[in-house]
């Protein structure tokens, strides 16, 4: 069984946000909800300021607080280390979101549908789009995302499902089961973002953490992320966001 | 045998065009609370004032999750009067003992249904909470011990300790005869079955105590074990729950037993000796409280990580200084209120109530303050602050709890008397 990590080059990223954007359109995520988000940091004085980037996905961590506080067993960690969320499990009592120390749950406040970018379900925006996408499948009908993975069969995949259930980043766990990398890593222009197998030593993933000192965010928290960070150091009382997101439902 | 003809005394099915309108301005409340629910059910929770927790500034838990908290809380009077007129034999607040059990039991029933419409799914939350149910996480607690083990205690408590009334009840023919006789089931009051029940329910309110103590400091955890926000993360949650469940449930329990006094004019069950002995006990639990807060102040201003002095700065002098210091003012003045009268020894039903009433006031606030800032501003990683202010569906929906509630414990009385029936007239 594979162990899946994820590693994070912060000395390559410019915080494009491309992988952001990626993100969006692969899992379908309703308006306002970021799975992977990238900081964008400033820090010190005018004239010695510097300006860094931290890319947040969900830290899938072995020893989950969102996992321990579910109380019907909705989010789970997979054998292969990945932190799933079954929607058709999830009652949406949201405990999973205030335990999180990371702020990566995104709650459906609304119906999904009517919390898209377009509309759709209006036809005239399906003629104008039609000749753009040359007929392919939108993301909102994407089939992988309604279909159960793993062993226990469960639908974990994609987000905008139903309302009132919470959402969070799958580590695009339908793309990761065909052998292929998640959306933020492939669509990542500069390589700033690894996937793969931590025990299979030649995997890039586990070169670069043998390689290269790395961290991982809030490790004091005891929640063991899977997410590594290289390069850098991580955010501080001294780090002021610039440009944050500010979208709300 | 006289006792038959007289009817039941304490107001029991006898209906005053003021209870009638009391009753249709309740509905009327309920009514405007099932609309709120209807609205939040169709539209989703966008229609609260919650959010997500991060990168959209909001709180994901707010009002109804207070309010649970709150209900719950108030759940502690009822036992804690019943056990202390049991074990310690305090005699004088038999009186109250009826009433406070049945706060419990509604309370305990409002609990339950505030954390519903905090549910995205309620359908699925009645369901699965019981189906897929894992003890590893601490609702798990709120449900087996709070709703399952402590209400449960509480129903056969309340049973037991109506069994004579309702045999005394049953006595008169009438529409509910079958209900008394029901409830008394073949209670006779012979010395050998007093002494069977005594002997039962001093053991029942033994072993309530503590899981009183323990269901209390569940609710505790559901925040005390959260290692993700600064705030909750702390030992002194779970004594903190409890005491102030005390202080909500005792203060709550005065103004109700006034309440009762004045409608039912029982003045001669409801003595001044039986509140100055809950004016007493809210002194002591409103001092406990004082001293909870005092530690916790200390321990914030003084060598608090980053993440915890951000909360405290909100809560002491930022967004919610408003609601801290009025939580902080009523718990003073309740306290000083009680302890003026405490010291000349001279009592004053007016007094108690509002003593009553600042520490309710208080208990919200501090519920509040318990649940919203640790999510709006408890980000351990560099978010902005978050802003969380209730709508009119949620005030509509909790409105329209109190309503039920309120509704629940009129329409008990007017079946059953409030007040457990006086000594003469038992050996009928």
């Amino acid at each position: 069984m594979a162990r899946y990590a994820m590693v994070i080059d912060l000395d390559r990223c410019t915080g494009c946000r491309a992988c952001m954007e990626a993100c969006k359109v692969e899992n379908n995520t309703p308006q306002a909800h970021f799975w992977m988000y990238v900081f964008r940091f400033e820090e010190g004085e005018y004239p010695n300021t510097r300006v860094w980037f931290m890319p947040r996905p969900c830290m899938h961590c072995d020893n989950a607080p969102c996992i321990k506080v579910c109380p019907v067993g909705a989010r789970y960690k997979r054998p292969d280390g990945l932190v799933a969320t079954d929607f058709d499990r999830c009652i949406g009592c949201r405990y999973c979101e205030v335990a999180c120390p990371y702020g990566v749950n995104y709650f459906n406040w609304k119906k999904p549908e009517r919390n898209h970018y377009i509309d759709w379900t209006d036809r005239e925006a399906g003629a104008v789009l039609d000749p753009v996408t040359n007929g392919a499948v939108p993301p909102y009908k994407n089939p992988d995302l309604e279909k159960p993975y793993g062993p226990e069969r469960r639908r974990i995949a994609g987000g905008g499902h139903l309302k009132g259930v919470i959402e969070k980043c799958t580590f695009c766990v339908h793309r990761v089961e065909r052998g292929q990398q998640p959306a933020c890593v492939a669509n990542c222009p500069l390589y700033a973002l690894h996937f793969g197998d931590l025990d299979d030593p030649g995997s890039r993933v586990s070169q670069l953490l043998r390689r290269r000192p790395h961290f991982r965010l809030l490790e004091e928290a005891g929640t063991q992320p899977r997410v590594y960070y290289l390069g850098g150091k991580p955010p501080g009382e001294e780090s002021r966001q610039i440009e944050a997101v500010r979208a709300r439902v | 045998m006289v006792t038959q003809v007289q009817p039941i005394p304490y107001g029991v099915g006898r209906f005053s065009a003021a209870l009638v309108l009391v009753i249709l301005l309740l509905l009327a409340v309920i009514a405007g609370g099932v609309y709120a629910l209807y609205t939040q059910l169709t539209e989703g929770l966008v229609v609260t004032g919650l959010r997500d927790i991060g990168t959209m500034g909001g709180s994901a838990w707010g009002l109804y999750i207070a309010f649970d908290v709150y209900f719950v809380g108030v759940s502690f009077a009822g036992i804690t009067t019943a056990a202390l007129v049991r074990i310690l034999n305090l005699h004088h607040l038999r009186a109250v003992s009826r009433m406070a059990e049945l706060l419990t039991i509604i309370s305990l029933i409002l609990a339950a249904f505030s954390v519903l419409p905090d549910l995205g799914q309620p359908l699925r939350g009645i369901i699965y909470l019981f189906k897929y149910a894992r003890p590893q996480s601490p609702f798990f607690g709120t449900f087996t011990m709070v709703i399952a083990g402590y209400l449960f205690a509480s129903l056969v408590y309340f049973f037991l300790d109506g069994r004579r009334d309702a045999a005394l009840c049953a006595r008169r023919a009438g529409r509910l005869q079958w209900f008394y006789r029901l409830w008394a089931s073949g209670y006779r009051g012979t010395a050998e079955e007093r002494e069977r029940h005594d002997r039962a329910s001093f053991w029942l309110s033994l072993a309530i105590l503590p899981v009183l103590v323990i269901a209390h400091s569940t609710l505790g955890f559901v925040f005390g074990l959260q290692v993700g926000r600064p705030g909750w993360f702390s030992a002194l949650q779970a004594p903190a729950f409890v005491i102030l469940a005390g202080v909500s449930g005792v203060g709550l329990l005065i103004v109700i037993a006034a309440i009762v006094r004045r409608v039912l004019g029982a003045h001669d069950r409801l003595t001044p000796e039986v509140f100055r002995w809950l004016g007493n006990m809210l002194m002591v639990l409103v001092a406990a409280y004082l001293y909870f807060m005092v530690v916790d102040w200390l321990t914030a201003t003084y060598a608090a990580p980053s993440h915890e002095a951000r909360i405290s700065r909100a809560i002491y002098f930022g967004r919610y200084a408003g609601v801290y210091w009025t939580s902080v003012a009523a718990l003073v003045a309740a306290f000083v209120l009680q302890f003026r009268q405490f010291m000349r020894q001279r009592y004053e039903l007016s007094r108690i109530v509002l003593a009553g009433v600042l520490a309710n006031v208080a208990a919200v606030g501090k519920r509040m303050l318990i649940v919203v800032p640790s999510q709006t501003h408890g980000a351990l990683l560099p978010y902005p602050p978050g802003t969380y202010s209730p709508t009119w569906v949620e005030y509509g929906i909790i409105l329209g709890l109190f309503g039920l509630g309120t509704l629940m414990y009129v329409a008990f009385s007017k079946i059953f008397p409030i007040i457990e029936l006086p000594e003469e007239g038992v050996e009928g």
